[in-house]
């Protein structure tokens, strides 16, 4: 028993991972949470814009979203592709860097409203509307 | 009055232990997928863990034996000691998530490192179970995780549709994304019933010394407890739904959680919601270090317990030291708590056959229970339990699997 289901978990998981290879699907999930991501540090900023937060969670929380957005960016510029769609993977590796530039500096102006304001409308648009 | 008193320690261990990071996430994650299409889970997991912790209780009450020692009586030791390595396993993975939850929840309130936190976090929860008695504990982390209820409050800050929250309490469905509703539907199944809450929960029993006069303390603690914990849980879903959902926002850190109070409340509301995020974590490390080193303990048959004193239960002071070693070492290799806590949910949920096949067996048993032995519906609703465990621990991996961790 152990001897099949072994290897079809291995084949399920290797399913799942796609083998490393950015594909189609790959490349629709990961919009949606980069755009998540931009959505969410919009939230953040509006806290930073209307005093509604405190500094130390504003510089912390859109720290670790610019992370994730970073991450989201190194791995779309380097990893493999499905053939045909290498270009819109590596745009969308800019798009994500994009969006981690404009949390860094919110993280590095928790406490300034007018960054906040500004980093509020850039995410939202960068996300392409958040409501 | 000790009796009110008992009660509302109850309740408040029960509130601490219900709402950990596993609840956090799952409810305000499913919230933001699935608006209130999921709240009919939440009543069915909290009805499961009342119907068994109330078991366990009361073979606690009566036999004087907590969850482990029933379980290697009544099943043999090959398949304790299976329960007991699946049991562990779990317990230290759910530990490590809670443990990095604490971290994050005090990096959210002063900005220092995370690493420093971790380690920070694993000392003071050292010292709080060293030097502070049970009792103690529960009012902490009890009075702490109260600080929750600023979800509820938020929840009907931001007017969710209530009519359509109503039909959300009832079980349908889904139009669209099947298998990631399935992913939740055991998440949040497992989320609710994890193993860890009726290890706790008997042991803290016998500990307590009930006996067949503390039933009713016992039904009510489970009732009422976990009821409150159910109430905590249905209002994050609705954070989620309401404000999360219409902003397409996926939450991926409990910070995203802490935004839900923030939004409608302010700073006041966001810095509750970390307090609370922080004694509901806290309380479950303590509950997840406890639950490991009674397992051990009571399987081997050594001295255990919080009323002993560390020196006269020394390998089960070692066993709790040792796992809040390895918590410590887990979170330091940079795992993602939240994703820890995914994965610590869905093995748990792999587990939940193990734990709460025997409490049944032992509630049943007229050795064991005598004229307190499980009436019929008890038993009806324990068998129904079993079967809808024993189908999400079976649907628990493949779902994972096939959903990506519920990425879709």
């Amino acid at each position: 028993m152990a001897g099949r289901t072994v290897p079809l978990v291995a084949l399920l998981i290797l399913a799942g991972c796609n083998g490393g290879t950015v594909d189609r699907h790959a490349l629709e999930n990961d919009r949606k949470t980069l755009d998540s991501i931009a959505c969410e540090g919009a939230l953040v900023a509006d806290g930073v814009a209307h005093d509604r937060t405190t500094v130390v969670f504003a510089r912390v929380h859109s720290d670790e979203l610019r992370i994730d957005a970073s991450n989201f960016a190194d791995a779309l510029a380097s990893r493999a592709t499905e053939p045909g769609i290498e270009r819109e993977v590596r745009r969308t590796a800019r798009h994500a860097a994009r969006i981690a530039g404009v949390l860094k500096r919110l993280h590095e102006h928790p406490a300034n409203r007018v960054v906040g304001a500004v980093t509020e409308r850039s995410l939202e648009q960068l996300a392409g509307g958040c409501s | 009055m000790s009796k009110v008193f008992g009660l509302a320690l109850g309740i408040l261990a029960a509130v601490g232990g219900f709402v950990d990071i596993g609840d956090l996430v799952f409810n305000v994650s499913a919230g933001a997928m699935f608006g209130y299409e999921l709240l009919w889970v939440i009543p069915i997991g909290v009805v499961g863990i009342i119907v068994f912790s109330e078991m366990c209780g009361r073979v606690a009450a009566v036999s004087k034996k907590a969850v482990f020692d029933a379980v290697r009586e009544r099943v043999g030791f090959k398949a304790a000691l299976g329960t007991l390595i699946a049991s562990e396993v779990v317990n230290l993975m759910t530990f490590a998530a809670e443990l990095g939850g604490v971290a994050i929840a005090l990096q959210l309130l002063s900005g220092l490192p995370y690493r420093w936190l971790i380690v920070l976090a694993a000392l003071g929860l050292g010292v709080v179970i060293w030097v502070t008695s049970f009792d103690w504990i529960e009012r902490i982390f009890g009075y702490g995780g109260l600080c929750l209820l600023v979800f509820a409050v938020a929840a009907v800050k931001m007017s969710p549709d209530w009519g359509e929250a109503g039909a959300g309490l009832v079980p349908h469905v889904p139009q669209s994304n099947a298998m990631v509703y399935a992913y939740f539907v055991v998440g949040l199944l497992g989320a609710a019933m994890t193993p860890y809450e009726v290890y706790f929960y008997s042991s803290g029993a016998v500990e307590e010394e009930w006996t067949p006069k503390d039933l009713g303390l016992n039904r009510a603690n489970a009732i009422i407890g976990y009821g409150l914990g159910g109430f905590f849980s249905i209002a994050l879903m609705l954070t989620g739904a309401t404000l999360f959902l219409g902003r397409g926002i996926e939450p991926e850190h409990l910070g995203t959680i802490a935004l839900g109070a923030e939004v409608p409340l302010g700073e006041i509301g966001l810095v509750l919601a970390i307090v609370g995020i922080l004694f509901a974590v806290g309380g479950a490390s303590i509950d997840t270090v406890f639950s490991g080193a009674y397992n051990l303990a009571q399987f081997c048959g050594w001295e255990w317990g919080r009323y002993r004193t560390n020196a006269r239960a020394p390998r089960f002071t070692l066993t709790w030291i040792v796992l809040l070693a390895l918590g410590i070492l887990i979170v330091l290799t940079g795992v993602d708590a939240v994703v820890l806590t995914e994965y610590a949910v869905i093995f748990s949920v792999v587990a939940l056959p193990l734990t709460y096949l025997p409490i049944l067996l032992v509630a049943n048993d007229d050795a064991y229970m005598g004229r307190y032995r499980n009436g019929r519906l008890a038993n009806v609703l324990g068998f129904v339990y079993l079967v809808v465990i024993l189908v999400v621990a079976l649907s628990a991996i493949p779902l994972m699997i096939l959903t990506n961790v519920g990425q879709g």
